[in-house]
């Protein structure tokens, strides 16, 4: 297991697209994060030129809502579109490049192959993860008055919520790479399907009812950000007298995580039996 | 001798097209054997269904005598179609990921690396090289390890004069170890030269398989015309040693399944009534007798 993954990362590290699109990210990730209260806040100080009564300004990096609320932004489809598009390039790589036949020729089974592409996925999942963590961690302690570890903790479940998420999501960038097998065509369809297809289906859904249904939220990608659905901006909230959402529920987590199972299957079944 | 590899009624077939059909081969330890047919007669899918790439539709095969598994795979050095690499490695990390995956040390590639002459371009990235060091570059892959069989599919394809010549040599370096080969090939000439024994396709069905050198110096074809053309070649047929026989210029072309002499084709005749009004002796070279085959098959 050591060995396969050791040769995707020999894959990877000389790999100049991949750090270029990480770094990318990164930086993307970053700058949003850290100018998601400047932003919003400064949307409120414009609304509030019209209001008698001016609204409150958001604070978002205190803990422990800035766990929920730093996911919640990390965890939009224009982010986690990076590191999906990632994965499929280094899938979709190996049938362009025909390496995958070398690979299988070499005495690799095809099972394996499938496997150190999914450990290539966990690693990076668990990255990203714990990269996002401690930036979120440091902000926190910035911003938060007397942070005390018990404060800290409340609602780090939002770190492991996010990993099921990037996990899954990246899960099913896994599926489209190994179906489509294109590099261009895979990119084109899997932005196609997360930005536009879903998100319309998402709306005919709910058309008849104009009103939130059981299916909607329940789609692949809606049931991959229903895990954190929302932030939460505590004082808007109160004064709203809203409750949205403060922990990460079991079922949020089960639903993308069956999705992306079945999608495993379903590329372990059609690889073993289509020829290479 | 040891069976290396042993295919046995081989049948696949994609949508109408039959890719490889019936087909069986044996392959002994410490032969360079050729499979030569024309582009499309199947060369590549028989490389791929012996390698496990494509799963066959019939039939069945056998590697050192058991069946085909991962553990075989790695007694194996193999190259199909082109040259298949991570354009952004190096040679020598390229090699590297070659090696992980057969289970071998990293000691062996500066090795592969010097008999290919790359040595001195180890570092440079896969796609800095010419289509020529890309094919010794597979080459030098299928060698690491000291492979008991070579598979090469097509390694002197689209290369100049002088390449073609330091893939032959390299191959000839790496037969005259005791290294069973199996070569595709469309070129007569490149198995002609490199090969002991050969294997001709076309439409995925084989046509012939025996020794190079008995294909090229044995002259198993005769020539022969009569004036009643018809009963001669009835008569002919039933020679104990007739094959096939195909008509050019109002001649007959007979093959026979050995060497024949032609004073016994003569009396023959002869006692069987006809008189020739021409007979000669066909020396074939491999060429002649791989367009014959063609052309017997159409």
């Amino acid at each position: 297991m050591i060995k396969l993954l050791k040769i995707e990362l020999k894959k990877i590290v000389n790999y100049k697209v991949f750090w270029i699109l990480i770094g990318l990210y990164f930086v993307f990730l970053a700058l949003g994060i850290l100018m998601a209260e400047f932003t919003l806040n400064n949307w409120i100080d414009n609304f509030n030129k019209r209001l008698p009564i001016p609204l409150p300004h958001i604070t978002l990096y205190f803990f422990p809502d800035i766990w929920q609320n730093m996911m919640f932004f990390a965890s939009i489809r224009y982010f986690l579109i990076f590191p999906a598009i990632i994965i499929i390039i280094l899938i979709t790589n190996e049938f362009t490049f025909k390496t995958i036949r070398q690979n299988l020729i070499n005495g690799m089974s095809k099972q394996e192959f499938l496997v150190s592409k999914l450990q290539v996925i966990i690693l990076l999942s668990l990255i990203i993860t714990i990269i996002l963590a401690v930036i979120i961690f440091l902000l926190g302690v910035i911003h938060t008055d007397h942070p005390n570890f018990s404060l800290m903790m409340k609602k780090i479940v939002f770190v492991p919520g996010f990993f099921i998420q990037i996990l899954t999501f990246l899960l099913f960038a896994f599926f489209f790479g190994f179906i489509f097998r294109n590099t261009g065509l895979t990119i084109a369809l899997f932005t196609l399907y997360t930005l536009i297809i879903e998100p319309v289906i998402y709306y005919i859904l709910k058309i008849p009812y104009f009103q939130p249904n059981n299916i909607s939220p329940r789609l692949p990608v809606n049931s991959v950000l229903k895990i954190v659905e929302y932030p939460n901006i505590s004082s808007l909230q109160k004064i709203a007298g809203i409750h949205l959402q403060d922990t990460v529920s079991i079922l949020d987590c089960i639903v993308p995580l069956i999705y992306s199972a079945v999608m495993i299957g379903i590329v372990f079944r059609i690889m073993l039996r289509r020829d290479i | 001798m040891e069976s290396v590899l042993s295919l046995h009624k081989i049948s696949k077939r994609y949508g109408k097209i039959q890719a490889v059909k019936v087909l069986s081969l044996d392959v002994l330890q410490g032969q360079v054997y050729g499979i030569l047919g024309p582009n499309g007669s199947g060369k590549t899918t028989t490389l791929s269904i012996m390698l496990g790439l494509m799963k066959a539709d019939s039939g069945d095969f056998l590697w050192f005598g058991d069946a085909p598994s991962k553990k075989s795979l790695k007694r194996i050095g193999a190259v199909i179609e082109s040259p298949n690499f991570f354009p952004y490695l190096s040679a020598v990390k390229n090699l590297e990921i070659v090696a992980s995956i057969k289970d071998l040390s990293f000691d062996g590639i500066p090795d592969v690396l010097m008999i290919t002459g790359l040595y001195e371009r180890r570092n440079s990235r896969f796609n800095t090289f010419s289509y020529g060091m890309k094919q010794r570059l597979a080459v030098a892959s299928a060698l690491l390890g000291n492979p008991e069989v070579l598979i090469l599919d097509e390694p002197t394809n689209g290369l100049d004069p002088q390449g073609i010549a330091q893939i032959r040599e390299i191959i000839l370096r790496v037969a005259s170890k005791g290294t069973t080969i199996i070569l595709a090939s469309h070129l007569l000439d490149e198995v002609q030269k490199i090969c002991s024994h050969v294997a001709v396709l076309n439409k995925g069905q084989q046509l012939f398989s025996g020794k190079v050198s008995e294909v090229v110096a044995i002259a198993d074809c005769i020539e022969i015309a009569a004036e009643n053309q018809e009963l001669l070649d009835k008569t002919i047929q039933s020679h104990a040693n007739f094959k096939s026989l195909i008509h050019s210029d109002g001649k007959s072309l007979v093959y026979f399944t050995q060497a024949i002499k032609p004073q016994e084709i003569n009396e023959f005749l002869f006692r069987n009534g006809i008189v020739l009004t021409h007979l000669s002796e066909k020396q074939r070279s491999l060429e002649k007798h791989f367009l014959e085959l063609l052309q017997e098959n159409q």
